[in-house]
């Protein structure tokens, strides 16, 4: 089997030389050229301005969207700016108020205790007086009453009813003089 | 039998002993890209290089036929592709001026990029740029834009910057130029074209050669017993050289179109 092989390899060369490989053969170089005229035309008058239009398009599309994205995004960071330095302002706004609140509170306080202080001043200063009034009377009276007492005491002494009212005058005298 | 037949098909050999030969084997390694002719003068290469215009064509239709500003999963994916030749092939190297050679660059690609799938395209299996007609006609056409270009920029001290390059020493001169002269208009179309279609041709080779061995020993495993059994291992080799040539099939159709950007652009830009 492998020689008949063999031989019609040989019979082969000496028939077809290989020049048939290499040389372009008349049949196939026409057909070549027509398809290949074929598809150079085809994109020369159509594909090709169809593929340059259609990946500039794209192209622009593109960029298009980047512009737009740049311009949203710059958008966005002036409005987290914004919000920024309106928190900012607010967290500001809100310190004052509390400091002025503490202050207010603070004055307040002062303002009570110190109307406190002055009320319970004035009790004290009042119930002082009171009470040396107090003693004043309770003092006339027990006076009054001394005189009194020793009046009856001497009428019983005595036995008899003394000139009241001129008796009365010696002790308040006599009492006053004590005092001194 | 019947299966070794079916692949052996595509190998168009006219007489075949199925008993004494498993396979119909070619009698030269031309059979496999020498395809006969099916109708006239045209064969099954001519067909297929039509059918890469017309899928070229298809694709690129439906992606930009109603382009959408957000893409359609199909649209996203040839986008990628032609922003690639039109931004980093295009612009990319030969520079704003580029984008007058993107139709072309995106031709070549596509084409070339279609051509080579073809390799491992399923039932189609024949890459047309193993034949040398297309990577003789586009590296000769980017031969023709790039002297073309040189000529339109520069007149003819385009020629005389390749012959007396300014910036070399004078006694190298004459060496340099001839060597510029030489690699700029003789070499360059060579081997654009030489490396494309012979990439193509040894990936061809490889997967015929191992796939159709694998299914040759398998199917045989009657007659020649165990060692049928490394058929196994053979067509395994092929899928992994199949899974290689996917890599192979991109890449050269990425290098004829970066190759010929990088021309365009050494015509543009003279001074270097």
């Amino acid at each position: 089997m492998m020689e008949t092989w063999i031989l019609a390899a040989e019979e082969g060369a000496e028939a077809s030389s290989g020049l048939d490989l290499l040389l372009p053969a008349t049949p196939e170089l026409v057909g070549g050229i027509i398809a290949f005229g074929i598809v150079f035309f085809f994109i020369w008058k159509w594909a090709g301005p169809a593929i340059n239009r259609s990946l500039e398009q794209r192209q622009q599309a593109i960029a298009g969207r980047l512009e737009e994205a740049e311009k949203a995004k710059a958008e966005a960071e002036s409005l987290l700016a914004d919000y920024r330095q309106q928190m900012a302002e607010a967290r500001q706004r809100a310190s004052e108020i509390i400091d002025e609140a503490r202050q207010a509170a603070e004055q307040l306080r002062d303002e009570i205790l110190a109307k406190a202080n002055e009320e319970a001043a004035q009790i004290v200063a009042k119930a002082r007086d009171e009470a040396a009034a107090e003693r004043q009377r309770v003092l006339a009276e027990a006076r009054e009453e001394v005189a009194n007492l020793s009046l009856d005491l001497a009428e019983r002494v005595i036995g008899e009813a003394l000139d009241r009212e001129a008796q009365l005058g010696l002790v308040q005298r006599y009492l006053a003089e004590l005092e001194r | 039998m019947i299966f070794t037949r079916l692949i052996a098909a595509p190998l168009a050999v006219e007489e075949c002993d199925y008993v004494n030969q498993p396979v119909c084997a070619p009698e030269n390694v031309a059979e496999l890209f020498v395809l006969p002719p099916i109708f006239g003068q045209v064969n099954r290469t001519i067909i297929l290089m039509f059918l890469a215009a017309l899928i070229v064509v298809a694709v690129l239709y439906v992606a930009y036929r109603r382009p959408r500003l957000v893409p359609t999963k199909f649209q996203a994916a040839v986008d990628a592709l032609v922003s690639f030749v039109r931004d980093d092939v295009a612009v990319g190297i030969i520079g704003p001026e580029g984008a007058k050679y993107f139709p072309y660059l995106l031709s070549l690609f596509m084409f070339i990029l279609v051509g080579n799938l073809f390799e491992i395209t399923p039932l189609v299996n024949f890459p047309i740029t193993s034949r040398m007609a297309i990577p003789f006609f586009l590296s000769l056409l980017t031969w023709f834009i790039f002297v073309g270009v040189g000529v339109r920029k520069h007149g003819i001290s385009y020629f005389t910057h390749l012959a007396w390059p300014p910036g070399v020493p004078t006694a190298l001169k004459p060496l340099v130029g001839i060597i510029e002269l030489v690699s700029t208009l003789l070499v360059r179309p060579f081997s654009l074209a030489v490396r494309l279609f012979a990439n193509l041709v040894a990936g061809h080779v490889m997967l015929s050669l191992l796939l159709v061995t694998g299914v040759v020993f398998v199917a045989n495993i009657g007659e020649i017993g165990v060692k049928g059994a490394a058929g196994v291992l053979w067509f395994a080799l092929g899928v992994g050289i199949f899974v290689f040539e996917i890599l192979v099939t991109v890449l050269q159709a990425y290098i004829f179109t970066l190759l010929s950007a990088v021309y365009i652009e050494s015509s543009i830009h003279v001074e270097h």
